[in-house]
């Protein structure tokens, strides 16, 4: 049996099957980024936030759009070589855009890593503050230029960021039947790590077996163990089935009497009279174990991800329902450089409410704890002063003559990005750097390191002020959500383009010595999805960076 | 696609498939010829088709006797442990009901009737139609059949996971679905998550599918097999191919995007401020939209109603003519109806989102392209309808599940077109008006057209008839039952019954008055009129269920001990499937094949048979008819 | 398509052409969007920026579709199932940014 149509092309049609395949699937791609970009406008339109306009370094998509059209060139030359029956300048032109896909992913991997590591929050008010966590540092360490020793580790001897909630737990109460296994282990290790110990707070006794006297299962003092925790569970869930099953029968029991009884009667009718006789079956019932409480002797403090914990004062909630009693520490989230200062929703904000952004800016928070911050935004709006008198003097004033053509955006109004700072550390405290520092500056944002503590200074936000935190990652708000999952899908689609145009490049020389026409007709195929990659960056270049 | 090619002129080298065996897992398991892979798709979507009849069976017990314990004689499937933990008392609770409601729209949509239309159907019948020896690509086509497999595997594999199977309905709306099994600490394990890696398989599934067979139609036809020689079958897979193309990309966004919401946090489908019991005030970003998801959905979801329709309408427009001994009536406006029933379903998807807020000038738009779109619909039922005008019928089983197809369906289109104005969308949405309107058009409409099709292909495909007897033990209950269950979901809903009541209304009773139905809550006696109309579709549900038994003994039965057909076209059809060996060998066709005329040519005056196949050459070879079909050749 | 060698040099040349195309739109694109000397519409972002750029953007795709991907001279069936697909990606762009626009009620009477 032979599939026609796979290197020559049918006379009617003229076209062989793969072409007209690879264009169907394209015609697809088409619908699934068009749904994404679709879903881009419509979150842009619907947008309650100020959307982060023009927010990513420009360098880094810059150079990966040269490269994606480079690639998109050596691709139809790698063809037109095996047009000409050149194998060796195919060779060249493919491994050119194999190792173009390539550098575009380790670009973006470099781009994706630099927003990973940079932090954002929300506070109550509305105010967002960017910038750089530090690492939890021993007391009387220079919180200034911490050395490697200042830094407090953990049971692992790595570094603590300084974003974690902070319990010390004297109770740990689990819900028997879906306690997560892999935080028990963590709470253990840690107890161990500070000598403390995990200890059954009462004995457990339950009834196992029907009309038999109740047995205990673990004594008081017992140690924390997942094979205890284990036990319990299996006993909890071997009670529930029995149970289930006595109450089901029992209910069935009551239903058939009910309703021999009340000839003719809807089940709605007498369903308020069908009552399972709790009191006669109660004897009879295993012992169900929902929670179970362990003691930890001395109290330890436990760290968890903001994510998995609802904290409280003194008693706070795992997500797998484990409440964990005892005093919440002081748990702020300490910005070891903060690199920029956002007013731009909190005054969207007071404008909705017919506050000043002036009364709004003043009375934030950030404005009332933070020297710094006072100190820059009077620079911030001296400099917007001189700003506007630029646009004045470009575009004049109104027939009035006051009102002035064009103002300020938004985001300059009321934002103090890095680069602001980095302005004003240049001219307020001198700070200057010079030459790769500052291209690195342009391709992975703002260079702590070498700008230092005076241009991106130490900011420490305490916990009950914060209502969103974040990486920049999808979590932080709609339009990282939209840029991660476009710019992810395209790179996924560079990664298996890229596969395939080097399986033709690895592979393809069998192909090539039987018939150079099939392997071109097959190279064509694999260019034309190139092709296509490259024109969704086309449009994801402009719409991310620039926009 | 493989080695096969080497040789860009073909046949000379390649090794030959009909003189190797190549062993039972190439043979059976991981197949690659089409007919093979069609009966994988069949078998595995009628057994996903009877898992979600059960589900169903359980959430109408539910409805009809809230209060009752389920009975033994359907909780017997599950194991204690599972009874323990999701029936109270024995009892479904709510929780589990959405479960089941949840899943079984999903299992019927996406793993049952799609794959048992289009992929089992489609995969079987448009190869032989169209004269090709198997799909253009066939490794592809068994990597669909595999990957819709896995999907659906993980999707039901999560009824036996801490958290459940999906509860948030088959639409999976947001923020719902965003929040559902927020207490499942590794979200890949949730229900819900695993609902949409499902799901993106599926679709992964169903485009290459679709690839498949649009290009298979377009470069794969045999000699003289013109665009409009095409079967209307053929058509309607080539429409349902360009909808599963085009239409499904945006779901596969919008599964991603609340993918990404689950496990990344993001808030595609988050709005602001959002509360809720389980979570408190939302750890979100907020800013998404859940109107954003209904778009991408339902974007997918009309487009979806016609690529579970066009298979079943296709399979009718078969059976019609072969047993009627007369031409399709209208095929070429039937073709160009079923174009613009392709283009038209693109632009229809918010009817489904009336009651979302959409200003008065969209909405106009959406309520205008739906009530265009009947148009279409309505000119191939009626041609089809016609059809039976003046021809001499028989009542073959096949025949008497197509001639019940017409009216049900006809049913559910028409209860479809007050759905179609917004204002009456205001008093019916999501009520059960809208389940009866729909199920009338997938259970017995839909159902029934590919019931008939199993019945007419099956000579085909094993050599042997199913028994008549047996088949009308399942036709008379199936179509009345059919009715007992969804005519009364019709009053129900203009009645005001939700749809998502797991207690059937009785949560709303007046229970201290309504025992005479008389009382002063109005809304309440109003359920209480109607309520009992639960208890009829519950035995209806039973009954259907007990007739679907003689189907499987039938299906299973006569593929051993069934009659044997007389020929290789035992219902003297002109289609080209009928020209194969029965059943067809690997590469289809014994002879090369030639077209030489339309697909429906009955009762020609000029023939001396009733019916004139599509590869019989004319009398006179070398005339005309044969000049007509060598310069559509290709070779 | 181009088969004979002569016209394949010659697609060559055009191909590099596109390339020089495509590179000065990508500077171009930066340009407007970071100089404010070519800034158009009012200062800073706005609507005239993002249909410049999209202008843009659509220039150079279609170079890339119509020479690198020789959509200049194909098969109709796949202008067709191309387009088509092009075509409902707006349909669906559009409708939903305008079902985003449109509240509830008639802004002619709720002013």
């Amino acid at each position: 049996m032979e599939i026609p149509y796979i290197v020559n092309p049918r006379k009617d049609t003229g076209l062989i099957n793969s072409k007209i395949a690879i264009w169907l699937f394209l015609a697809s791609e088409v619908m699934l980024f068009g749904g994404f970009f679709s879903a881009y406008v419509y979150l842009r339109l619907g947008a309650d936030y100020p959307w982060p306009e023009r927010t990513l370094p420009v360098l880094p998509g810059l150079i990966n759009t040269f490269i994606l059209i480079g690639s998109s060139v050596t691709v139809v030359f790698a063809w037109v070589a095996l047009k000409l029956g050149n194998w060796r300048q195919f060779q060249v032109y493919m491994g050119i855009t194999v190792a173009c896909a390539a550098i575009f992913m380790v670009l973006k991997g470099i781009e994706y890593n630099v927003k990973f590591h940079h932090q954002a929050a929300r506070l109550h008010d509305y105010t967002v503050v960017e910038g750089h966590l530090g690492y939890e540092l021993k007391d009387g360490a220079d919180t200034h230029h911490p050395k490697g020793g200042d830094y407090v580790l953990d049971r692992n001897g790595k570094k603590i960021e300084e974003n974690m909630i902070r319990v010390v737990a004297e109770k740990v109460t689990f819900a028997v039947k879906r306690f997560h296994a892999p935080w028990v282990n963590e709470m253990l290790a840690e107890a161990e790590h500070a000598k403390s110990e995990i200890k059954l707070a009462a004995d457990i006794k339950a009834v196992t077996e029907e009309g038999k006297e109740p047995v205990t299962l673990a004594k008081a003092g017992e140690p924390l163990s997942l094979e205890l925790l284990e036990k319990i569970k299996k006993q909890q869930l071997d009670a529930l089935e029995y149970n289930a099953a006595l109450r089901t029968d029992a209910l069935r029991m009551e239903w058939k009497e009910t309703k021999d009884a009340n000839p003719g009667k809807r089940g709605w009718q007498l369903a308020s009279d069908v009552n399972i006789d709790m009191d006669a079956l109660a004897p009879r019932l295993l012992t169900e174990i929902s929670t179970v409480e362990f003691t930890v002797n001395p109290p330890t403090r436990l760290l968890f991800k903001p994510r998995d914990i609802k904290e409280s004062p003194t008693s706070s909630r795992l997500r797998d329902d484990t409440v964990i009693a005892g005093a919440m520490e002081a748990s702020p989230m300490v910005f070891h450089n903060l690199d920029a200062i956002d007013f731009q929703w909190l005054v969207m904000k007071a404008k909705e409410k017919g506050i000043s952004p002036e009364t709004a800016i003043a009375n934030s928070w950030l404005m009332k704890n933070s020297e710094f911050v006072r100190e820059a935004w009077a620079w911030h709006l001296a400099r917007n002063v001189k700003k506007q008198e630029v646009l004045n003097q470009r575009f004049g004033f109104s027939q009035d003559g006051k009102t002035p053509q064009q103002t300020l955006t938004h985001k300059e109004l009321y934002r103090l990005g890095w680069k602001d700072l980095g302005e004003m550390g240049v001219e307020t405290k001198g700070v200057k750097i010079g030459g790769v520092a500052k291209i690195k500056e342009e391709f992975m944002g703002p260079n702590y390191n070498a700008r230092g503590e005076k241009t991106f200074p130490h900011l420490s936000v305490p916990r009950e002020e914060i209502r969103h935190a974040a990486k920049f990652s999808p979590a932080w708000n709609t339009y990282y959500a939209i840029y991660f999952t476009i710019t992810g899908l395209h790179g996924l689609h560079v990664i298996g383009g890229a596969l395939v145009l080097l399986y033709y490049l690895v592979f393809g020389r069998k192909m090539f010595l039987s018939d150079p026409e099939w392997l071109a007709n097959r190279v064509e195929v694999g260019g034309l999805f190139w092709h296509f990659v490259d024109l969704v960056w086309i449009f994801a270049f402009p719409i991310f960076y620039l926009m | 696609m493989s080695a096969h090619a080497a040789a860009p002129t073909g046949h000379d080298h390649s090794h030959d498939d009909h003189h190797h065996d190549p062993g039972f897992w190439k043979k059976y398991v991981f197949s690659t010829d089409h007919k093979w892979i069609g009966m994988q798709y069949g078998i595995t979507a009628m057994l996903f088709l009877a898992f979600g009849f059960y589900l169903m069976m359980v959430m109408r017990w539910s409805i009809a006797y809230p209060h009752e314990p389920l009975p033994e004689w359907m909780s017997w499937i599950f194991t204690d442990n599972w009874k323990a933990r999701w029936l109270q008392d024995g009892k479904v609770t709510g929780e589990t009901y959405n479960m089941f409601g949840a899943m079984h729209g999903t299992i019927m949509v996406f793993l049952g009737i799609v794959p048992l239309g289009f992929g089992a159907f489609g995969n079987y019948v448009t190869p032989l139609q169209i004269g090709a020896v198997d799909m253009a690509f066939p490794k592809l086509n068994m990597v669909s059949y595999w990957v819709y497999l896995v999907g659906g595997l993980i999707m039901c594999a999560s009824f036996f996971m801490e958290s459940g199977a999906a509860k948030s309905g088959w639409t999976n709306y947001s923020p719902l679905a965003g929040f559902a099994d927020g207490q499942i600490v590794n979200q890949w394990l949730a229900g819900q998550t695993q609902w949409l890696l499902g799901l993106v398989m599926l679709i992964t599934s169903s485009l290459l599918g679709s690839v498949n067979f649009i290009t298979t139609i377009i470069n794969l036809r045999a000699r003289g097999m013109t665009w409009m020689r095409l079967p209307f079958f053929v058509w309607a897979m080539l429409v349902t191919g360009f909808l599963l193309l085009l239409a499904f990309p945006p779901l596969e966004a919008a599964g991603i995007m609340q993918l990404m919401d689950r496990v990344a946090h993001s808030s595609f489908f988050m709005p602001s401020g959002l509360f809720t019991k389980s979570e408190g005030l939302a750890d979100l970003s907020g800013g998404g939209s859940p109107l954003l998801f209904q778009h991408l959905f339902w974007f997918l979801g009309h487009p979806e109603v016609y690529v579970l329709l066009l298979p079943a309408i296709a399979c009718v427009a078969e059976i019609i003519p072969a047993n009627t001994r007369k031409p399709l009536w209208g095929y070429k406006s039937m073709v160009y109806s079923l174009l613009i029933l392709g283009f038209l379903s693109f632009i229809v998807w918010a009817h489904h989102m009336y009651m979302t807020g959409m200003g008065a000038a969209v909405s106009t738009f959406f309520q205008t392209t739906t009530v265009l779109i009947s148009i279409p619909s309505v000119i191939i039922i009626t041609a089809l309808l016609i059809s039976l005008w003046g021809g001499s019928i028989r009542f073959t089983p096949p025949m008497l599940w197509a001639c019940a197809f017409i009216p049900m369906f006809g049913i559910g289109g028409l209860t479809g077109l007050p759905l179609a104005f917004n204002l009456v969308g205001l008093h019916l949405h999501d009520t059960y008006y809208v389940i009866g309107h729909f199920h009338y058009v997938v259970a017995p409409g839909i159902l029934f057209g590919l019931f008939a099709g199993v019945y007419h292909w099956y000579p085909k495909i094993t050599g042997r008839y199913m028994s008549t007897f047996l088949s009308h033990v399942h036709f008379w209950p199936s179509l009345v039952c059919m009715n007992i269950i969804f005519f009364p979901m019709l009053t129900q809903g203009m009645a005001g019954f939700h749809r998502r009541w797991y207690n059937g209304g009785d949560a709303y009773l007046d229970k201290a008055t309504a025992a005479t139905a008389d009382g002063a809550n109005v809304f309440a006696n109003t359920v209480a009129q109607n309520i009992d109309l639960n208890i009829v579709m519950s035995y209806g549900a039973w009954i259907l269920a007990i007739a679907q038994i003689p189907f499987i003994i039938n299906l299973f039965c006569s593929w051993k001990t069934g009659r044997k057909v007389e020929s290789d076209n035992p219902w003297n059809a002109t289609t080209l499937e009928w020209a194969t060996p029965t059943p067809p060998p690997h590469g289809n066709f014994t002879f090369d094949v030639a077209v030489y005329r339309g697909p429906y040519e009955y009762s020609r005056p000029d023939c001396d048979k009733d019916y004139f196949p599509q590869w019989e050459a004319p009398k006179k070879p070398g005339g005309e008819a044969m000049d007509e079909s060598a310069d559509k050749s290709h070779h | 398509m181009a088969d004979s060698i002569e016209a394949i040099q010659k697609a060559k040349k055009t191909y590099l052409m596109v390339f020089g195309a495509l590179l000065v739109g990508t500077v171009l694109t930066v340009l407007v969007a970071t100089v404010p000397a070519l800034d158009v519409g009012s200062h800073g972002f706005d609507i005239y920026d993002a249909i410049l750029g999209l202008i843009i953007a659509t220039t150079k795709s279609t170079l890339v579709a119509a020479i690198f991907m020789h959509l200049n001279h194909e098969k109709k069936l796949i202008y067709w199932v191309f387009f088509g697909a092009i075509f409902f990606f707006f349909a669906m762009g559009a409708l939903f940014a305008l079902s985003e626009s449109s509240p509830i009620y008639d802004t002619f009477f709720y002013k």
